[in-house]
């Protein structure tokens, strides 16, 4: 992808403009871009559009128990912003073990959800807080499901005219419990080898709700609806535990590769499910 | 006038490339180490290539993807990879290069502490690892062992095996802070 050009809006609705053109394409942090101009020799790009200094898709806010990060809000921001540590610090505890701190300073939120790659770490904790996709073109916005936004691998519902400005999530309450694992080779910069997020909302000992979701073990993260299924409305026990991460292990559909094996990797969609809800909500685990 | 027709090549079936046109060159000026720049370059050009082109040789080209931390910049104040972003993004911005957080007479006392720990060897992943160290410490002046690894988490080093950058950091880490408190 060489010879295009490039314009730098400052607006939400002149990036739209530009956008309507054919064959555009955004940069936000360039930590996906840069690397895939360098690796596909031939893009299709025309017009690239960068999204930094569009100020309106900046900042994260709450309001009325809804968090909203602006799309470039980004991993570093994950890590320091007050509302992200105190309404959803699972996306905090995620950002930690993503790439390492200078990449993080750069890489967004939107930028990771379009990676729609199996392995894109922010994606299970937000599937886990039920996110919605902000969308808006000239032709209007919309917003749509994380969950129904990822298609497939690498794919999304996004169509070429459309510019994500926000990714929002209703807060889990100040006394939900969560629990987040990166299984990895090593401890940073490193591709996830099995990603969970468990977001419980806890009412007098009962699971209210549940969000359960597993990265890297399907074409793109996934919700494990009937794991939360299990979980929600009951006082958890060790065997309802076990139960809901039989379930996830269930729809995991991982491949072999030279991270790990599927075999492995199926197990450890067992293992680690049990482990952070055993975790969140205190039940003692006799076998590890 | 006569167009080149496209002739096909027997060994690849493909058709030959159309004559070249070089990329459209967009102007970019922006700062290094306080100096004002600037500079002509296609779209596709790195921010890395860019400062290398204009004679910032210190920033270095590890892998240009992102992974080596060899380019490491501050821009605007906040570390990034020169690789990951495109020259023309940096239009306005401020950039310090390793040559911006101290020079040969005047040496920050994080280079200081590189020197005296023996931190250095080959020398390619220093200016990076010298910035990547700046931030860590400007955010977190009194660092851990275990913070000073993850700051340093996205710069490789070949050479050294890491102990004696962490050495160096911490003992950078301790002159900065002692400083600070004798000004108070
Ligand atoms: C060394 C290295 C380590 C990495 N480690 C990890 C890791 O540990 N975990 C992980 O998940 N990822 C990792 N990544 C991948 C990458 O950093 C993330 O996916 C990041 O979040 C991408 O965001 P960005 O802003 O840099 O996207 P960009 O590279 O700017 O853009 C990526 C794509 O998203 C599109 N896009 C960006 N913003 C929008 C928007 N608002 N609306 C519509 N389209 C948009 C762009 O058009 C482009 O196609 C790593 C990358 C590198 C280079
Ligand atoms: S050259 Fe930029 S990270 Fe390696
Ligand atoms: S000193 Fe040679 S790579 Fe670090």
């Amino acid at each position: 992808m060489r010879g295009f050009d490039f314009v730098a809006p400052t607006t939400i609705s002149a990036t739209l403009k530009a956008a309507k053109g054919r064959n555009t394409k955004f940069i936000a942090g360039g930590t996906n871009f840069l690397p895939d101009l360098r690796h596909q020799h031939d893009g299709p790009a025309k017009l690239v559009i960068d999204l930094m200094r569009v100020s309106a898709l900046q900042g994260i806010s709450s309001s009325k128990g809804q968090i909203k990060m602006g799309a470039l809000a980004t991993m570093t921001d994950f890590l320091t912003n007050k509302i992200i540590l105190k309404e959803a610090p699972i996306l905090a505890a995620m950002s930690e073990k993503f790439a390492g701190p200078i990449i993080r300073n750069r890489a967004t939120v939107a930028g990771n959800i379009i990676d729609g790659g199996p392995a894109a770490d922010a994606v299970p904790p937000l599937l886990a807080l039920k996110a919605k996709v902000r969308l808006a073109s000239e032709k209007g916005r919309r917003t749509v499901d994380l969950d129904k936004f990822l298609t497939g691998y690498r794919q999304t519902a996004i169509r070429s005219d459309e510019l994500i400005t926000a990714v929002t999530f209703p807060s889990p309450g100040r006394n939900h419990k969560w629990g987040y694992y990166k299984l990895a080779r090593r401890n940073a910069m490193a591709i996830t080898v099995v990603g969970v997020a468990v977001v419980l909302k806890v009412r007098r000992k009962k699971v209210e709700e549940a969000g359960i979701s597993l990265g890297s073990v399907t074409a793109a993260p996934i919700r494990c609806y009937e794991a939360e299924k299990i979980l929600e409305g009951n006082v958890v026990n060790l065997e309802l535990a076990q139960k809901a991460a039989e379930a996830c292990a269930a729809v995991a559909a991982p491949i072999d590769d030279i991270r790990a094996s599927a075999e492995y990797r199926k197990l450890m969609c067992e293992v680690l499910p049990r482990r952070l809800i055993c975790q969140a909500l205190d039940i003692s685990q006799d076998n590890d | 006038m006569k167009m080149a027709t496209a002739s096909k090549s027997k060994r690849t079936g493909k058709s030959s490339a159309p004559a070249y046109v070089p990329p459209k060159k967009l102007p970019i000026s922006f700062t290094v180490n306080g100096q004002e720049v600037s500079a002509e370059a296609p779209a596709h050009t790195t921010l890395l290539y860019l400062l290398r082109d204009l004679g910032f040789t210190e920033v270095k080209n590890g892998c240009e993807a992102g992974d080596c931390g060899a380019c490491t910049i501050l821009l605007d104040g906040l570390a990034m990879n020169a690789c990951c972003a495109l020259g023309v993004q940096a239009e306005g911005r401020e950039i310090t290069t390793v040559k911006g957080i101290g020079t040969v007479d005047n040496l920050h006392p994080i280079q200081q502490k590189f020197i005296e720990h023996g931190a250095i060897q080959c020398g390619f992943c220093t200016p990076g690892m010298i910035v990547a160290a700046k931030e860590l410490l400007d955010l977190t002046p009194n660092p851990s062992r275990h913070e000073i690894k993850a700051g340093i988490a996205g710069n490789l080093c070949r050479c050294t095996g890491y102990v004696k950058i962490i050495d160096a950091i911490e003992a950078a880490a301790e002159e900065l802070s002692s400083k600070k408190g004798k000004r108070k």
